[in-house]
């Protein structure tokens, strides 16, 4: 690691402010990745001031002056350049691939209405222009005024610093460590037919300039890890099941039981278990769903209804602040600031600062998921919740960590006082929610029966469904034992974006269970 | 919108660098795209998103190992930056004897790919019209739904959308060309309310030519599919005739065509390896996944490696003909392309994909079909289906909505009921195809019954 450290600093000293052109005097690293890392000084995470802007702060200036100049009500500016290295395994075969993109998005907002366009250029010119075009587009006949928005560059004490950097770790190493985790996955057992691995380094610099005169200056780096194992028995029954981690931060948080190691055994065992599995039962019965990822599910099914344009398009969550959303002792709370996740950041993709927002306390609904348009709609502050995929988007109002708090009951006390019913371990199969009316379907991926208070047997093909504002209200139990999960799952609104999860083991009531198995009835 | 020389040149630029930097083979290609998008609600404009941009991808081959590499910024230094670092990562991937640049052997042509004008690939009016123009068309959308009837009470989604790109496509191998590709389209869900009772409906329709997107009719489709949901409830367990309506069959459709990769198949992922010449439907059940398809949403010349695009019968007469093929899982499977290489962009090496996938349409009016059930399900809608639908063993459990047929008739909407059974048991127990072949993007499938599906009353 020393003498990586050592080449690094070497090449960098080399390569700085030489561009494109100084790629080839570099070995082994992405050169690419490290262009951009050059150029931003991310080891901080957030550089504060005006220094090592994509671009000047005086065509930012400039740029917003012009987007202002036909009576917009707001708008900003996005810079953002991003480098992803990814590494995949699949069929045994190891292979790398690299993407670096770049473009300014311009957002102008008049009476309610946005209005957007971006560019891949950095030209001043083409800036001005895109600004110009963006602020005739929102006129509508409107007159001509003078802009002039001076920028005062904002910074915070939250930092996502990226240990290593993707640049410290030669390709070749990372090779070496996607043949160990394959040859892993494949010698785990006689029965592993397939195994896939993916990991994804992401780099994104960006620079946001607002006609309120705020500056910002971040940069993130996402490393992703997904694993997928398929298995097969001698009848021929073929099974998969995956794992996965997220972070804002390098390889260094990729150690214990978020290790890459641990998360291709738990796709194996998982994957072998359902192979021993029997058909789920079926039927509306207590369903324990287990800590951590499960968070996924009021994510998908209560999260999205609580997303300042989906209420105020008339989600089930509308109109219910003050009232309750939630059985008694649930607390929902939506996270942008827990480090090293992968929904938290120091501002938003439109400038506000992060926060945690508590969304359900003691089961009544408090506050909603804002960014500045839509929470302007709803008369409500933004929570710091307007988040873009890229450049290429406007910003809407999006989750970031989203979890229910823990409660006082023990796990185990849990599973012992349920007669009969199903433990989930996770919901990995996959789903379908409609997020409007929060009707969820979700397969499960881990999955067992708790008979006479004990898990025993594991189950196979077992689907959950109901709606989500129906589960929070029918969970009778919420266990001490809270656990968050960094997933690298990624949310997709229509844009996607990273997000974490999280709960302690709860007990619901009111899912439909689907299977192939008896059909059950709630006993308790 | 126009093509640029400056592209094809960039294209070869990257190959004659990779060439020169001692790659065996290599492929470039370059997409410039120019997009709008269009969000409504309330009758006004929500959102206007303007995009222009252009991307390069390379794949270089050295070894027998290949490597992918992607940037939106244009410039000879950059590509020349982007192809270095390929040739240096590529040493450390792993050789695969099966790695390929798809050659001229497979019937390319150099040049601007004649034969797009004929495949109806383009319309450059929809580049030409106004923003302000396709607002209106965005409105018009929204307003048709909400305009259906006063019981239809408010707008979800209204999206007009479109989009025209030009591909440019070179590599060592002698192909050079490029074509352009235009689309356009739109959805609208909106909710219906008769007291406490809500349900929502939608619809969208998506066509290569401006003048064809017609916003009225669809979002008129929308409102209708709210509206007759009202009063939907649940029914007692029950097994009977099932009929499966287009804009629900084309996710059936959606869903076996990814198991038909042969790229899946090959990597024993898919349910249908091994079943080639097998019977795996009824024999009215004729799947074909047609690249030329004149003005497909989906049709090209070629694909994303430069080999022609082509029509693939893939299930005929109920018997599994082939997967689809790109290069690599041709060289592997030693047969031929059948030209499914996707790629959904410059930043995409691509993979196995369908192009225009259709179940033949039959003689039989979607009327009749129903006209000869006495009891029986209309199905319109299934959640889940990724999830719901075991990958091992095709058994499915699918919470859906729909009507139920009474004497030939809709008689009233259902909801909170689940469909179980076996998917390959519900293909072979297809029994009559409608002549109403509807297109939803790029799936398009006519009305079909099943001689009996599982109802479970979840109500």
């Amino acid at each position: 690691m020393a003498g990586a450290q050592k080449s690094r600093s070497m090449s960098r000293r080399q390569f700085f402010g030489t561009g494109a052109a100084g790629i080839s005097s570099l070995a082994f690293s992405s050169a690419l990745v490290e262009m951009l890392l050059n150029s931003t000084g991310c080891k901080s995470g957030l550089k504060p001031g005006l220094e090592g802007l994509i671009i000047p702060e005086d065509v930012l200036r400039k740029a917003v002056g012009f987007l202002m100049a036909k009576g917009a009500d707001f708008g900003d500016i996005f810079v953002e350049r991003a480098a992803t290295d990814a590494v995949t395994s699949d069929d045994r075969k190891i292979n790398t691939s690299t993407t670096i993109e770049k473009g300014v998005g311009f957002r102008a907002v008049k009476d309610g209405k946005t209005f957007y366009a971006y560019t891949d250029s950095f030209e001043p010119e083409r800036l001005y222009e895109t600004a110009r075009y963006v602020a005739d587009a929102a006129s509508l006949g409107g007159g001509e005024e003078a802009a002039v928005v001076n920028l005062t560059a904002r910074t915070s004490t939250l930092a996502f610093p990226i240990t290593p950097l993707p640049t410290d770790v030669e390709v070749g190493k990372k090779i070496d460590l996607f043949q160990g985790l394959t040859e892993r996955a494949w010698s785990a057992d006689p029965r592993v037919v397939q195994a896939m691995q993916l990991m994804q380094e992401i780099i994104r610099q960006v620079n946001i300039a607002t006609s309120s005169g705020e500056l910002i200056h971040q940069t993130l780096g996402l490393t992703e890890f997904l694993v997928q194992t398929y298995v097969k028995d001698q009848q021929g029954s073929l099974q998969a099941a995956m794992d996965m981690r997220g972070a804002y931060a390098g390889r260094d948080f990729f150690t214990g039981e978020n290790s890459f190691e641990t998360v291709v055994d738990n796709s194996v065992r998982k994957a072998l278990r359902l192979l021993e599995a029997v058909d789920s039962p079926r039927g509306v019965f207590p369903v324990v769903l287990g800590p951590g990822m499960n968070g996924v599910l009021f994510h998908e099914s209560c999260g999205h209804g609580m997303e300042a344009d989906l209420v105020f398009k008339g989600s089930n969550f509308k109109d219910q602040i003050g009232k309750h959303t939630a059985a008694k002792g649930v607390t929902l709370i939506d996270d942008g600031t827990i480090p090293q996740f992968p929904g938290s950041y120091a501002f938003d993709d439109e400038g506000t600062p992060s926060e945690k927002t508590v969304l359900i306390e003691d089961g009544i609904q408090r506050n909603y998921l804002c960014d500045l348009v839509w929470g302007k709609k709803l008369g409500l502050k933004s929570t710091g919740n307007g988040r873009r995929q890229s450049f290429r988007y406007p910003p809407v109002p999006r989750m970031r960590n989203t979890y229910i708090e823990k409660g006082t009951i023990p796990p185990q006390e849990i599973i012992a006082s349920t007669k009969r019913g199903i433990y989930v371990g996770d919901v990995g199969g996959g789903g379908q929610v409609d997020v409007i009316t929060g009707n969820f379907m979700m397969g499960v991926g881990e999955g067992y029966l708790i008979e006479d208070g004990k898990i025993t047997r594991p189950i196979k093909g077992a689907t959950l469904s109901g709606m989500g504002i129906q589960a929070l209200k029918t969970i009778d139990m919420v266990g001490s034992d809270l656990k968050m999960f960094p997933s690298a799952g990624r949310c997709g609104k229509l844009q996607s974006a990273p997000v974490g999860f999280g709960m302690p083991t709860i007990r619901v009531r009111g899912i439909l269970v689907g299977g192939k198995g008896e059909a059950w009835e709630d006993k308790g | 919108m126009k093509e640029k020389k400056e592209y094809m040149d960039l294209a070869a630029l990257a190959v004659d660098a990779a060439r020169k930097a001692g790659a065996d083979a290599a492929e470039a290609c370059i997409s410039d795209t120019e997009s709008v998008q269009i969000d409504v609600s309330g009758r006004q404009v929500e959102t206007v998103n303007a995009v222009r941009e252009a991307g390069i991808g390379v794949r270089v081959l050295k070894d027998q190992k290949l490597a992918f590499g992607s940037t939106n910024e244009l410039s000879r230094k950059s590509i020349q930056g982007l192809v270095q670092d390929l040739m240096k990562k590529v040493v450390f991937h792993t050789p695969d004897e099966f790695n390929v640049i798809a050659g001229k052997e497979a019937g390319q042509i150099e040049g601007p790919w004649a034969g797009h004008a004929e495949l109806v690939t383009y319309d450059p009016r929809i580049a030409e019209v106004t923003v302000q123009e396709k607002i209106k068309r965005a409105i018009e959308l929204e307003a048709s739904a909400l305009d259906t009837s006063p019981k239809v009470v408010g707008s979800m989604i209204t999206i007009y959308q479109d989009a025209t790109s030009y591909i440019y496509l070179a590599n060592s191998n002698g192909i050079a060309g490029w074509f352009p590709a235009a689309g356009c389209g739109g959805v609208a869900m909106v909710s219906a309310a008769e007291g406490d009772d809500h349900q929502s409906g939608s619809y969208s329709r998506a066509c290569v030519k401006y003048a064809d997107f017609d916003p009225v009719a669809v979002g008129r489709k929308a409102g209708e599919n709210a509206v007759r949901m009202l009063g939907a409830k649940p029914i007692a367990s029950m097994e009977v005739p099932l009929v499966v309506a287009p804009e629900m069959a084309v996710q059936i459709l959606s869903f076996i065509v990814g198991m038909l990769s042969a790229d899946e198949a090959q990597k024993g992922r898919s349910l249908f390896a091994g079943k080639i010449d097998g019977q795996v439907a009824a024999p009215v059940f004729n799947l074909i996944d047609d690249g030329r398809l004149k003005g497909g949403l989906a049709t090209a010349p070629v694909d994303g490696e430069g080999v022609p695009m082509q029509t693939t019968p893939l299930i005929v007469d109920g018997v599994l003909k082939t997967y689809l093929f790109d290069s690599y899982c041709a060289k592997k499977g030693k047969t031929k392309s059948t030209g499914n290489r996707t790629r959904s962009g410059y930043g995409s090496a691509g993979g196995i994909g369908s192009t225009n996938l259709y179940l033949k349409p039959g003689d039989t009016p979607p009327e009749s079909i129903m006209g000869g059930i006495d009891r029986g399900l209309y199905l319109t809608e299934a959640i889940g289906l990724f999830a719901g639908i075991d990958s091992a063993s095709g058994d499915f459990s699918l919470p859906s909505a729909g009507f139920m047929i009474e004497e030939g008739k809709l008689a009233f909407p259902v909801r909170g009921i689940s469909i179980g059974g076996n998917l390959f048991e519900l293909l072979k127990a297809v029994d009559t195809i409608g002549s109403d072949l509807t297109w939803f993007q790029a799936v398009g499938s006519p009305t079909f019954s099943v001689k009996t599906i599982k109802i479970g009353g979840a109500g």
